[in-house]
């Protein structure tokens, strides 16, 4: 018998030129609970929005009950019994549950909207698919489990027989996952199918029947959940494709510049993301942050650079609190920060190429003089950063939104190194940059690093953090889990068990090198 | 100045046809209503340039414009839309007028005084809605228009009430003496004499004049040369971006608010103690409205401000003596007005204008074009 | 004095004055909340007020029927609407420039065209324009206090409180009222679930021009049967700011727009009696003001709050888990 699901050779090309899914095939048995794993990036996301009809496929077929089909839009796919919960819900936060449930597709009673009918419907599938919710409440009182239950319900009465949940614990606490674990399960029971996103190795076991491997956008295997081990799937997940060749000379350690102490970052929603996370960079190292995205990586660099309050804890460079600060103040301590999304912070697209490169020193001599900013010395600076960082423009009195993505990188590195920082923080550097600047940026870290700059270096491109890191540490559900004092001694399959929660060392044995 | 050459010779391009296609329109209009619309355009576009009083009266309006549009291409700079300026104009109207009817101090102190309030009062009254919308997040549009609807009643409490002389048959003041108005724009030397005799007698133009070209520098030279305009604009550009460089946003926002209001209360000064020298109900007739018009022609640029203020005021002044030498009402410009901000404001426009040429020119034989429909 | 203020104010003739200066406040305050609620805020009520109130007493006066002239007066607004709406939906433009750009075309071209047909750029005192009707409630018109109050209204202010509810039914108990809901609350959301968000606030600034137009028309074609220049001083601009102060809801809005109407009422009487009355009509203005800080205040005490209880239930919880 055909599976219910097939995906049959899908290619997906952006028109940037980025290979997404590569010749994926993927199939899904009736009743089943498939988890579908893979690192950021690995393409399990960008599959799945093809099966939801978000995205087309440049080449493949999809077939659903062995017929193919071809979906141009969500509403096709809804049709066709698939829906989707994503990891931001789409809900209206001042409508009751049962009103969201039925949103779009209300029980009417004489042209008004039939209240009574959505709650009987939304109890009704609530009952039957043991998905707890209240269905008069506004979504903007309930808890985050709640919402996602009402996420599920909504596609539920939408005929869905097969449901892709993206990620859906990454939101959740444990007790709440536990619970949507007891949902999944009633859910199959009562005949559905779930394909299940997620990066956590422990939940696969927990709670898939099959497993399926995603790696740089090829399926690297399909198995049943019971013949493998964390082990296994780990080693499936995490390779390196590219064979970084970085020179870097060995280096003494300098003094402590920054010191983190137990640092905590409770969340509005509740959620511990930084659980007293304790470690120090040097001078002259790169200390590297590897793991899976969405570990609190993100949290942490903004507790670090003044864009987020901490919630406790310290953490000083040079002996200068840095924690609760505004972003001047931890830029005067003497840190630059490459932040990971450099469009929504790192740059002003309208602004010319010059007025980003002064951001953080306007206000100072030689550009500052008396109550006026020297616009001759502006543009000068800009000439040499330019020059420097091999910045492909014609004029530094462009706007920055002319530039491509990588040269807008290099203008944001071309800021932050000059500022002459003790300790450099860049987060994600060399996402979505393409092959040429991403090299240059990689020897431009290599090079602060040399110079003596303590550079804290996350990155999800474990590659990247494998090859340029003196030090490096893992992080994982806000913790440290594993420091590798060597990082060029180690191996991409370790490091990747200790990235997916496979493997961890205790505290004692990290105290020494952290 | 700052943005891609070419896009700004775009913009240029895109005011120019927003404007002609306003006047075109406009012509249309005046074709339909007027016995003698010839004329009445010709007055209309060419009536500021033929006699000296109307290039005067021009001049005088466009100084207030310029002013205006000072004060909302700074807020507006920042992205903040603070529509207090008709409420600053009012209160540094009602400020600076009271001075010159009742501070016994000779002109030349009195004068400076009035305008010297004036900027106060319009940095207090902007300062307001500033520090609400900084520390608060307080709606500025909201904030703003109750704050121009308390400061009209503040305004007329006082002239009707306070300065309005007890036995006066209109809500005015008097008129303000020789040591309340603004002297000519000539200055009073010996050999000017001739000259300044004969422009006071045909026209009313002061030393505003010299005061606005005066601001248009300091507004210039603030945005795009001090540490504060680059805040300003920066928050403008990616208000995230200001943050996240260690701009200290909040007390930007609110300044950005307060210095606008300073400009905005000149321009009440100008009303008060240089066009009506004297305090009037309704003194300032929505023109913290126009003054958007004003900065959105002139991009939010403070150097492009006089010239858009010029050009709007031209087509006031054009406005009034098409009306009073024709038979088509003046109240047709704020219609054109209307059609510039329409046409200038939607991004869409020659794009969608651009692809039906486009359409039609690689049009092949479609089945509606078959059906003879569009 | 304020004896004779006080006994003015606590009379049936006074709550009825309340009843019809509010209604061309109340109108449009429920044409504006239906375009903010679904996510345009429609700045330009006080230019389609203006454009209503023109069009009624002009097609009136030339036709001597005033339902072809109240007819007119709501087609004219859902034009004016209508064209706001294709500037801002369709060409990008601002929706906020764009308003203003409507309110300074209105007030020019209803005096343009004034004059043009009067010859008079005051008001149509010259042409005969109609009236609406005004209804007297049988038996309940002969009720003491309770009868001037609630009778002799003409038909746009029962209008007004009737639509309120109307308003409020359509907003929370049909699918349209709650998808326009959801397009202003989050889009995204409305348009994963099929809702074209376009189109929802395309109809929504419509419905808001037919309502100010009710409200324009009340100015010109109840009380007073004539045009006046920029008769709606303001009113439109006072309808955006009772949405807010009424917090965003029908009854809400209602209620403040009455309340505006209270206060502008209340400076009538107290102008009879020469004492300013410029304080009075203040008030409701330093109010919004006031309730605007009032609501940011408490949105950032919210926040901090529950950043706060989340914090001490965790820290309490990592205790007890020993973690």
């Amino acid at each position: 018998m055909a599976a219910l699901v097939e995906m049959d050779q899908i290619v997906k090309i952006y028109p940037n030129g980025v290979v997404a899914n590569d010749g994926v095939t993927f199939s899904v048995e009736r009743g089943e609970i498939h988890a579908l794993v893979g690192e950021n990036g690995a393409g399990k996301t960008t599959l799945m929005k093809i099966l939801y009809g978000e995205e087309r496929p440049t080449a493949g077929v999809i077939r659903i009950n062995g017929k193919p089909v071809h979906f141009h839009s969500p509403q096709d796919a809804i049709r066709a019994g698939i829906g989707m919960v994503h990891q931001n819900f789409m809900q209206v936060p001042s409508l009751t549950v049962a009103e969201n449930v039925v949103l779009g597709k209300e029980p009417t009673r004489r042209g008004l909207l039939d209240r009574k009918a959505a709650i009987q419907i939304t109890e009704d599938l609530s009952r039957q698919y043991g998905l707890k919710v209240d269905p008069e409440a506004t979504i903007d009182s309930v808890n985050v489990g709640m919402r996602q239950r009402v996420e599920i319900l909504k596609i539920l009465y939408r005929g869905a027989e097969i449901l892709i949940l993206d990620e859906p614990t990454a939101v959740l606490t444990p007790q709440e996952t536990t619970e949507l674990f007891k949902s999944i399960r009633t859910l199959v029971k009562q005949g559905k199918t779930v394909i299940f996103i997620t990066h956590k190795l422990r939940e696969v076991k927990e709670i898939s029947d099959r497993v399926t491997v995603m790696r740089g956008g090829r399926v690297m295997g399909t198995l049943p959940t019971r013949e493998a081990t964390r082990e296994s799937l780990a080693r499936m997940m995490v390779g390196r494709d590219v064979f970084l060749e970085v020179s870097k000379p060995p280096r003494e350690r300098g003094s402590k510049v920054l010191e983190v102490r137990d640092l905590t970052y409770v969340s509005e929603t509740g959620r511990y993301i930084l659980r007293g996370l304790s470690f120090n960079v040097y001078a002259g190292e790169i200390l590297g942050v590897a793991g899976v995205e969405g570990n609190g990586q993100t949290e942490l660099v903004e507790v670090l650079t003044g864009l987020r309050p901490a919630t406790g804890g310290e953490a000083r460079v040079m002996g200068v609190p840095i924690l609760n600060c505004p972003p001047r103040a931890v830029r005067l301590a003497g840190v630059a920060h490459i932040p990971e999304d450099r469009l929504t912070n790192g740059l002003a697209l309208e602004a010319t190429i010059n007025e980003n490169l002064i951001v953080d020193r306007y206000f100072r001599p030689p550009f500052r003089r008396g109550m006026f900013i020297d616009n001759q010395v502006v543009r000068e600076h800009g000439k040499g950063l330019i020059e420097t960082f091999d910045i492909r423009t014609p004029s530094g009195e462009l706007a920055v939104a002319s530039l491509s993505g990588g040269n807008m990188q290099k203008v944001i590195l071309a800021r932050e190194f000059s500022s002459r920082p003790q300790l450099l923080i860049a987060a994600q550097p060399t996402r979505g940059v393409d092959v040429g600047a991403t090299e240059f940026i990689r020897q431009q870290l290599v090079e602060q690093r040399n110079r003596g700059t303590a550079v804290l270096l996350v990155s999800a491109d474990l590659a990247e953090v494998m090859s340029l890191s003196d030090r490096l540490i893992v992080m994982y559900e806000g913790q440290i889990t594993g420091v590798f004092p060597e990082a060029s001694q180690a191996t991409e399959e370790e490091i990747g068990y200790y990235m997916l929660g496979v493997k961890r060392q205790s505290p004692e044995e990290m105290e020494a090198y952290l | 100045m700052n943005l891609l050459r070419k896009s700004a010779v775009r913009e240029f391009l895109r005011i120019l046809i927003a404007v002609s296609a306003a006047l075109i329109l406009g012509f249309v209009i005046t074709l339909l209503v007027s016995k003698q619309p010839v004329e009445a355009y010709r007055a209309f576009l060419l009536g500021p340039l033929s006699r000296f009083n109307r290039f005067g009266d021009w001049i005088e309006e466009s100084i207030t414009l310029t002013l205006v549009g000072l004060a909302v291409a700074l807020v507006f700079k920042s992205k903040q839309f603070s529509l207090g300026a008709e409420g600053q104009i009012l209160l540094g109207a009602l400020v600076s007028g009271s001075i010159a009817l009742f501070v016994p101090l000779p002109g030349y102190v009195r004068v400076p005084l009035g305008l010297l309030a004036a900027m106060v009062v319009g940095f207090l009254w902007g300062y307001l809605p500033g520090y609400l919308k900084a520390h608060l997040n307080a709606n500025e549009i909201v904030s703003t228009l109750m704050l121009n609807t308390i400061a009209l009643k503040i305004y007329d409490y006082f002239l009707i009430f306070h300065i309005k002389p007890p036995n006066a048959g209109y809500n005015a003041s008097e008129t303000f003496t020789k040591d309340g108005i603004l002297p000519s724009f000539v200055p009073a030397l010996p050999f000017l004499a001739d000259l300044r005799a004969r422009f006071m007698s045909q026209t009313n133009i002061t030393v505003m004049l010299y005061l606005a070209v005066i601001a248009f520098l300091v507004a210039y030279y603030l945005m795009y040369r001090t540490p504060f305009g680059y805040e300003l604009r920066m928050i403008g550009a990616n208000i995230k971006f200001a943050h996240y460089g260690g701009i200290n946003v909040k007390r930007t926002i609110v300044l950005a608010f307060a210095v606008s209001g300073v400009f905005a209360g000149l321009a009440g000064a100008h009303l008060a103690m240089g066009i009506h020298t004297k305090l009037i109900q309704n003194i300032s007739l929505g023109i913290g409205f126009e003054g958007i018009v004003v900065a959105l022609m002139a991009r939010n640029n403070p150097l492009f401000v006089p010239l858009s203020a010029l050009a709007y005021g031209y087509l006031r002044a054009g406005a009034d003596i098409m009306e009073r030498s024709s038979d088509v009402s003046r109240e047709m410009v704020l219609v054109i007005q209307a059609l510039i901000i329409l046409l200038v404001t939607a991004e869409r426009v020659l794009p969608v204008i651009q692809q039906r040429v486009a359409a039609r020119r690689n049009a092949q034989p479609t089945p509606s074009l078959a059906e003879g429909g569009e | 004095m304020w004896e004779l203020v006080l006994r003015g104010i606590f009379s049936a003739l006074f709550v009825a004055s309340v009843l019809r200066i509010s209604t061309p406040l109340i109108l449009p305050a429920l044409g504006g909340l239906i375009s903010e609620l679904s996510g345009a805020t429609n700045i330009a009520l006080e230019g389609i007020m203006l454009v209503a109130a023109f069009t009624g007493v002009v097609i009136s006066a030339y036709t001597q029927n005033v339902w072809l002239g109240v007819i007119a007066g709501m087609l004219s607004g859902v034009l004016v609407a209508g064209f706001l709406a294709y500037f801002h939906l369709y060409l990008k433009a601002d929706l906020f420039l764009a308003g203003i750009a409507i309110n300074i075309m209105a007030t020019g071209g209803t005096i343009f065209l004034l004059y043009v047909l009067t010859g008079d750029k005051g008001s149509s005192s010259t042409l005969a324009s109609k009236a609406v009707p005004v209804v007297n409630i049988p038996i309940i018109k002969d009720i003491p206090v309770l009868g001037t109050i609630l009778s002799g209204h003409n038909i746009f202010t029962y209008l007004a409180f009737i639509l309120t509810w109307l308003v409020s039914v359509f907003l929370y108990r049909t699918p349209q009222g709650v998808h326009l809901r959801a397009v202003g609350e989050n889009p995204e959301a409305a348009a994963s679930l099929g809702i074209d968000v376009r189109r929802v606030r395309l109809g929504a600034l419509l419905l808001s021009g037919v309502l100010a137009s009710l409200g324009g028309l009340n100015l010109s074609m109840a009380y007073l049967t004539l045009f006046q220049r920029e008769m709606t001083a303001g009113r439109g601009f006072i309808a955006l700011a009772a949405v807010f102060l009424g917090g965003r809801t029908p009854w809400g809005t209602l209620i403040a727009a009455v309340l505006f109407g209270f206060f502008d009422a209340l400076s009538n009487q107290l102008g009879s009696l020469a004492i300013p009355s410029q304080w009075v009509q203040m008030i409701p203005y330093a109010a919004t003001v006031l309730a605007l800080v009032v609501y940011s205040l408490r949105q950032r005490a919210q926040a901090i709050e529950r950043a706060r209880r989340f914090q001490e239930k965790h820290l309490a919880e990592t205790h007890a888990t020993g973690d």
